[in-house]
C-alpha cells in the first residue's frame, strides 16, 4: 500500500468513523456553506429580481415623435436597438378626441396585449378590449357617464376639416361599442377612454400614425441610458427618454439593497468562519491524546499538521457540497417568499462554495492544529 | 558496545532530582525489568530512554550515539526508527481497526503494508481481529495489538511501560509469553512494571528509589522458555 492510500485511509476513516464527533463539525461547515452560497446568489440575483419588481410601476422608457408624429414601424425599428430579452413590453399610444353622449372625451388606441405588460399595475372590473367594437373606460368617465360593464356606448369622432373655406357638411364617424371593463388606476388614466389601435383608426379613418410608445425594459439605468442614446442617434424619428422618476428609483433601491446584502453576507462569512474555528478547535482538542500518541510511535510535526488538515479541508469539502444545496434551497425559499418568483441554479456558486469551505475550514485547523503539535508525547506514556 | 548506556544521567525539575546520578548499561537481546514506587524516576528514565525527553545531566548513548545531545526532530527519527513503545493504557487510534493501527507505525516508519501487518497479528494471535476497532476488542486483545504496533519496524528495543497494568490474569500471561518469544527472536525488551511476577521473569531487575538506582538483581534462573504463570 502507498503511503497516499493510507492517508486518504485515516482521514476517511476519521470522518466516517467518528461520526458521531464529526457531524457537529460538518454541520458547522455546511450551515456556514448554505447561508453564504444562499446570499451571494441572493446578492447576485437581487437586481434581476428588484428590476422585475420595478417592472410592475410601469414603463422605464418613453419614444416621442422626433418632429411631429411617427409610426408603428418607427417605433419597432426603435426597439430594434434592445436586447430582445430585456423587453418586458412596448406598447404604442395614439390620442385622439372624441365624443361620447356628445361630450368630448380624450380617447387612445393602444395594444391591450402590451399594456398588461408595461403597466401591470392597472386595475380592470371586466376585462380588456379582446376585439373589435370593446373599450375599456377610465372610471372617472364611466362614473361620469353611469356607465358600467357590459353597458352600450357610442363613440363619435368628428374628422378635421381638409378644407376650411369649404360649405361641404362633415358627417361624424360613429361606432357603437361596448364598455369591456373599467380601469382603475388612481391617476389621469381614469379619464381617458381606451379603444384597441385597429378601432381607433377605423373610427377616424387614419391608420399608421403614433403619438406615444411606452417601453418597460428590465435592464439598469445605465444600460438604459445607453439604449436612450442610441436609439435617438440612430433612428430620426425617434426621440428616446428615460422615465426618471422610475429609473432613478430603482438604480437607488438596488444599490442600497445590494450593499445590505453584501454587508450581510460579510458579516456572516465572519461568523462562519469564527463558529467554524471554535467548533475545529474543540476537535483538535479533544484529540491531544490522539497526536500525542502519534508523536510517540514517530509522527513528525509536519506529518501531524498534513493529517488534521487533510482531515479538515475533507470535512470543508463535504461540508461545501452540502452546503451549495442547501444554500440554493435557502435561496430560493428567500426568492419565493419576498420575490414570488423562482431564481435559477448557478453552477459556478457550487465550485466556488466548496473553496471557500475548504479555506476556511484549512485556515480554522492550522491554529488549534499546530499549537497541538507542541504536545510532548510523554504525555501519553504518563496517561494524561 | 552496548546497546544502551546511560551515563550520570540527573533529571532536575527546580529542586527535585527524578533521576539523580544513573548509570546502567543495556545490552543487545537483553529483558530488563525496571521496578520501584511511584515517583522513583521510572517513567522519567522511560521517556528518556524513550527518546521523548532529554536529561538535564549526562549521557545517553543508543547504539554508540548520544541522544541526549539530538534535536527534537531527530529525537523523533530515532524513536520511529529503533523504539518499539507499548503503554499501560493501550493508546491505540479508536477510529481505525487494528490492522490499520499496526499500519500506522509502519507509514511513519517507512511504507504501509497490510501483509506485514497481519503477520505481526497474527504473530499476537488477533489475526482473525483484524479488522476490528479498538472498542471491539477487550483489554488483552488492545494490548497485543499495542505489541504488534511496538514490533512491526523491527525495532532495537521493545520499551514497555506497566504493559500488564491494566489486564486480567489471563491477558497478562499473554503479553508475558509474547515478551518470551520477542525475547527469543532476539529482540532487546525494557519493562517497566509494578508487578514484581512480571518483573523476575526477565533475565534482570533494577530497582529505582527517590531518582537513584537502588538495587540491581539478575534472574539466575532464567532460561528464556516460557514458563509464566501467575499462579
Amino acid at each position: 500500500m502507498k503511503k497516499r492510500q493510507m492517508y486518504f485511509r485515516m482521514i476517511t476513516a476519521s470522518l466516517l468513523r467518528r461520526r458521531s464527533r464529526m457531524i457537529v463539525a460538518l454541520l458547522s461547515v455546511a450551515i456556514g456553506a448554505a447561508i453564504l452560497s444562499g446570499l451571494v446568489t441572493i446578492y447576485i440575483d437581487v437586481p434581476r429580481q428588484m428590476g422585475a419588481q420595478f417592472r410592475n410601476y410601469g414603463a422605464n422608457m418613453i419614444f416621442t415623435p422626433a418632429d411631429g408624429s411617427f409610426t408603428s414601424e418607427d417605433i419597432t425599428n426603435g426597439a430594434s436597438y434592445i436586447d430582445s430579452k430585456d423587453i418586458v413590453g412596448v406598447t404604442p399610444y395614439r390620442y385622439e378626441s372624441v365624443r361620447i353622449h356628445e361630450l368630448p372625451v380624450m380617447a387612445a388606441g393602444t395594444d391591450m396585449e402590451q399594456v398588461k405588460l408595461t403597466s401591470p399595475y392597472w386595475s380592470v372590473e371586466g376585462g380588456y378590449p379582446t376585439g373589435s367594437g370593446q373599450l375599456l373606460l377610465g372610471a372617472s368617465l364611466a362614473e361620469k357617464f353611469r356607465l358600467g360593464v357590459g353597458d352600450e356606448v357610442t363613440v363619435s369622432y368628428t374628422p378635421e376639416f381638409k378644407d376650411r373655406g369649404s360649405d361641404e357638411t362633415v358627417l361624424d364617424n360613429t361606432a357603437d361599442m361596448k364598455v369591456e371593463g373599467i380601469l382603475e388606476t388612481g391617476g389621469p388614466e381614469e379619464d381617458y377612454v381606451y379603444l384597441r389601435m385597429s378601432d381607433l383608426e377605423e373610427l377616424t379613418g387614419i391608420s399608421g400614425k403614433t403619438d406615444l410608445a411606452e417601453l418597460s425594459i428590465s435592464a439598469k439605468s445605465d444600460k438604459l441610458k445607453e439604449y436612450a442614446e442610441k436609439i435617438s442617434s440612430s433612428v430620426p424619428a425617434v426621440s428616446a427618454r428615460l422615465v426618471k422618476r422610475v429609473t432613478e428609483s430603482e438604480s437607488t433601491v438596488l444599490t442600497k439593497l445590494q450593499a445590505l446584502v453584501l454587508l450581510v453576507t460579510v458579516i456572516v462569512l465572519a461568523l462562519t468562519m469564527i463558529c467554524v474555528a471554535t467548533t475545529m478547535t474543540a476537535v483538535v482538542a479533544e484529540r491531544r491524546r490522539e497526536i500525542g500518541l502519534r508523536k510517540a510511535i514517530g509522527a513528525s510535526n509536519s506529518g501531524i499538521i498534513k493529517e488534521f488538515m487533510g482531515e479538515g479541508m475533507l470535512l470543508g469539502a463535504v461540508g461545501g457540497i452540502i452546503g451549495s444545496v442547501l444554500g440554493f434551497v435557502f435561496a430560493q425559499q428567500i426568492s419565493i417568499n419576498v420575490f414570488s418568483s423562482s431564481i435559477s441554479f448557478m453552477p459556478l456558486l457550487v465550485p466556488i462554495t466548496i473553496l471557500v469551505s475548504v479555506a476556511v475550514t484549512g485556515i480554522s485547523c492550522l491554529l488549534p492544529v499546530r499549537s497541538a503539535t507542541q504536545i510532548e508525547p510523554a504525555l501519553v506514556l504518563k496517561g494524561e | 558496545m552496548s546497546l544502551l548506556e546511560l551515563k550520570g544521567i540527573y533529571k532536575i525539575y527546580g529542586d527535585l532530582h527524578a533521576l539523580d546520578d544513573v548509570n546502567m548499561k543495556v545490552e543487545k537481546g537483553e529483558w530488563l525489568s525496571i521496578m520501584g514506587p511511584s515517583g522513583s524516576g521510572k517513567s522519567t528514565m522511560m521517556n528518556i530512554i524513550g527518546c521523548m525527553d532529554k536529561p538535564s545531566k549526562g549521557e545517553v548513548l543508543l547504539d554508540g550515539v548520544d541522544i541526549s545531545k539530538e534535536s527534537p526532530k531527530n529525537l523523533t527519527a530515532i524513536r520511529r526508527d529503533k523504539i518499539g513503545l507499548i503503554f499501560q493504557q493501550f493508546h491505540l487510534v479508536n477510529y481505525l481497526t487494528a490492522i490499520e493501527n499496526v499500519m500506522l507505525a509502519q507509514y511513519y516508519h517507512s511504507v504501509p503494508d497490510e501483509k506485514e501487518a497481519l503477520e505481526a497479528l497474527d504473530r499476537v494471535g488477533l489475526a482473525d481481529r483484524a479488522k476490528h476497532l479498538p472498542s471491539q476488542l477487550s483489554g488483552g486483545e488492545q494490548q497485543r495489538v499495542c505489541v504488534a504496533r511496538a514490533l512491526i519496524n523491527y525495532p532495537e528495543i521493545i520499551l514497555a511501560d506497566e504493559p500488564t497494568g491494566n489486564l486480567d490474569d489471563a491477558n497478562e500471561k499473554i503479553v508475558v509469553d509474547l515478551f518470551h518469544k520477542l525475547h527469543n527472536e532476539g529482540t532487546t525488551l525494557i519493562v517497566v512494571t509494578h508487578d514484581p511476577e512480571v518483573a523476575e521473569v526477565a533475565q534482570r531487575t533494577v530497582w529505582l528509589r527517590n531518582g537513584k538506582l537502588h538495587k540491581e538483581t539478575v534472574n539466575e534462573n532464567f532460561t528464556g522458555e516460557i514458563r509464566f504463570d501467575k499462579n
